[in-house]
């Protein structure tokens, strides 16, 4: 899976992700796949999280493999964007900024043009500016998101992966981010355009997240698909803490930092949590 | 003329001016790049292992791991050191009456320079300025002001006094801090304008530089506090406490919104809590609500609430009651204890007069509280 200096092998990846298209939506081909969940029309965001810098964020081969087999599949590069918060962490994440009209865009809301709106959505404890990205170019979403222990929220995954899509996220860390992660998603902007998660977990960083540290990286080589958000993120904690027992760490409970905000998606409908109700397909390339 | 003056001025030295909409948003924010912002180490924080830093400035008490900001949006732990995004970056620089911010008892009649950076440490669901104060520092246009160049300004511009204003001036300690002292040496005052949300250490230093403080007291309740600010009530009581016993002079701001923290009794509970602890002469404001950011369902403040409410709080025994945001409403002037005289009569923010000698009333010489001249 990585190469010499940590690259990704781009073939496998590409492999990876149309096998989980066709498992998540029972085709025989990704395309078909792909259609199922996006309009031929669509302007599709995947949205990724680079706040960790190169050695810790969603991986730019993946980004760039998963946008490849949108167009591979006709839906056009113009109506593709990989975006996150602001160009600086894209750039150090390692992406190449784009944000010609005609091409796959990869750029951040603090590009010139997009910016955040100026009216406030207000939802349950969730006062926030959406970035124009998400409120006026995508019209279907994919979290892309990294996993990643989370020092406050227990993890940071595909619901949390939003919080790059506000102005305000450092106001909603109070109480282990909890109800804002499951209230963010549950704003219209978000849920409305949401379509899967799609977790990088092919190097895990299983403890003192969300910041990198050697020690507690895992390469796991794995991307756990969902259409349902709050499983996603429910499997994503299982392996978290796989990783954290395998290697002689409290779990996220003993430590006080269990991912409660689990159950405030799952109480406001928006998936389930609990291990018993989640069916786990696995698979490899 | 002054303020025009200023604003021509600093128009034309590529100065950014103004609070929220003032400073110049559209509708898709004007940002700065990250690397505009500063990078001072911050002051009050503690390290620990795995590049973990606490914040140590406010009672929130941040715990973060590296890159990540604290709950105020302007600082931000890199690579295990703590620093401050907004020192000397003003995102709002004015010339304004000393009775906006409001202070009747400091300095009355005159201008104070009043500066912002970006950021709070709370969340005020009624927050009037949240285009500036619940934003991260690149989020907002800012122009660079260091401490040395606020001072110049303000005396250039004859204000006997720096404000810190508009945002919360907690959040950017440093640049406060600085400004201060640059300010004392050159003869200004220093005023604060604050939630008051500061852990004890930061503003005993604090009280060491600056003047006056304004504490904005939300309600007497913890649970307003826990709903509607994202904070906590005790702190802020403890430094109501701690500014009432220094010889800085203070001075409370009550916002009345409607249904939500007018109860007559509360309000009673905390003029007895303010007499007993930093005594009767304490000037309290209560101002008027108007719809603004969360709160948009809620109408203005009656008049008859204000007005219900200051009578409380003078049956209470305090003697400096005003209403505030309610032009030409006699609970504007400040009235002298003893004899009732109106010792400085006031229209909105102007001063129209002062019956002030040496800090006593003219008709009786009942000595007035506070800092004159």
């Amino acid at each position: 899976m990585f190469g010499p200096g940590g690259a990704l092998d781009r073939l496998k990846i590409s492999e990876m992700l149309s096998l989980g298209f066709r498992k998540l939506t029972g085709t025989r081909e990704a395309g078909q796949g792909l259609a199922r969940l996006f309009a031929q029309d669509a302007r599709v965001g995947i949205k990724i999280n680079t706040i960790g810098g190169r050695k810790i964020s969603t991986r730019p081969e993946l980004s760039l493999s998963l946008a490849e087999l949108l167009v591979k599949n006709g839906w056009p590069e113009r109506n593709v964007v990989i975006w996150d918060r602001t160009n600086r962490e894209l750039r150090e994440a390692g992406y190449k900024l784009s944000d010609s009209p005609n091409a796959l865009k990869v750029f951040a809301t603090d590009t010139a043009g997009a910016g955040y709106e100026t009216e406030i959505v207000s939802h349950r404890n969730i006062g926030s500016l959406f970035s124009t990205i998400q409120t006026n170019f995508v019209t279907a979403s994919i979290s892309l998101a990294i996993l990643k222990d989370h020092g406050l929220a227990g993890i940071t995954a595909g619901m949390k992966n939003y919080f790059g899509a506000i102005h305000n996220p450092n106001k909603y860390h109070d109480s282990h981010c909890d109800p804002f992660i499951a209230e963010l998603f549950d704003s219209e902007p978000i849920k409305a355009k949401h379509r899967l998660s799609i977790l990088d977990a092919l190097l895990v960083q299983y403890h003192r997240g969300p910041s990198f540290h050697t020690q507690w990286a895992e390469p796991c080589g794995a991307l756990i698909f969902s259409l349902d958000p709050v499983a996603a993120d429910a499997v994503g904690w299982r392996l978290v803490e796989q990783l954290r027992s395998g290697n002689g760490l409290p779990s996220l409970k003993e430590e006080g930092r269990e991912p409660v905000f689990l159950v405030s998606a799952e109480k406001l409908g928006l998936g389930r949590a609990g291990s018993d109700s989640i069916e786990v397909i696995e698979d490899e390339v | 003329m002054k303020r025009r003056l200023f604003c021509e001025t600093l128009a034309g030295t590529g100065f950014l001016l103004g609070t929220g909409a003032a400073a110049g948003l559209s509708r898709a924010w004007a940002f700065q790049d990250t690397s505009n912002l500063s990078h001072v180490e911050a002051r009050y924080y503690k390290k620990h292992p795995d590049r973990e830093i606490e914040c140590l400035l406010c009672p929130r008490l941040c715990k973060l791991g590296d890159k990540e900001r604290g709950y105020c949006g302007v600082r931000q732990n890199d690579g295990g050191i703590y620093y401050t995004l907004v020192y000397g970056k003003a995102c709002a620089a004015n010339v304004d009456p000393i009775e906006k911010k409001p202070f009747f008892h400091f300095l009355p009649g005159t201008d104070a320079f009043s500066i912002a950076a970006a950021g709070c440490n709370v969340n005020c669901k009624f927050c009037q300025n949240w285009q500036i104060s619940q934003v991260r520092a690149e989020q907002v246009p800012h122009a660079d002001l260091p401490p040395e160049e606020v001072a110049a300004a303000a005396e250039k511009y004859r204000c006997p006094s720096i404000a810190y204003t508009y945002t919360e001036p907690v959040v950017f300690f440093e640049y406060m801090y600085d400004s201060a002292i640059a300010a004392h040496k050159r003869g200004l005052r220093n005023c604060v304008v604050t939630a008051g949300h500061i852990q004890p250490e930061p503003l005993q230093d604090l009280l060491k530089v600056v003047d006056a403080v304004k504490i904005d007291l939300k309600s007497f309740q913890q649970d307003f506090y826990r709903e509607y600010v994202r904070g906590d009530l005790q702190p802020v009581l403890d430094a109501i406490k701690a500014v009432g016993r220094s010889k800085v002079w203070l001075e409370i701001v009550y916002l009345v919104i409607p249904t939500l923290n007018d109860r007559g009794e509360d309000i009673r509970n905390m003029c007895r809590w303010l007499a007993r602890e930093v005594g009767s002469d304490i000037p309290l404001h209560f101002t008027r609500f108007h719809p603004m950011y969360l709160i948009k369902n809620l109408p203005p403040t009656p008049i008859s609430t204000l007005e219900s409410l200051r009578d409380i709080a003078l049956e209470e025994g305090i003697h400096y009651v005003y209403m505030g945001n309610v032009p030409g409403h006699e609970a504007e002037n400040t009235y002298c204890p003893r004899c009732r005289s109106v010792v400085i009569q006031r229209y909105g923010m102007q001063v129209k007069s002062i019956s002030l000698s040496k800090g006593e009333c003219r008709t009786c010489h009942n000595p007035i509280p506070g800092i004159w001249a």
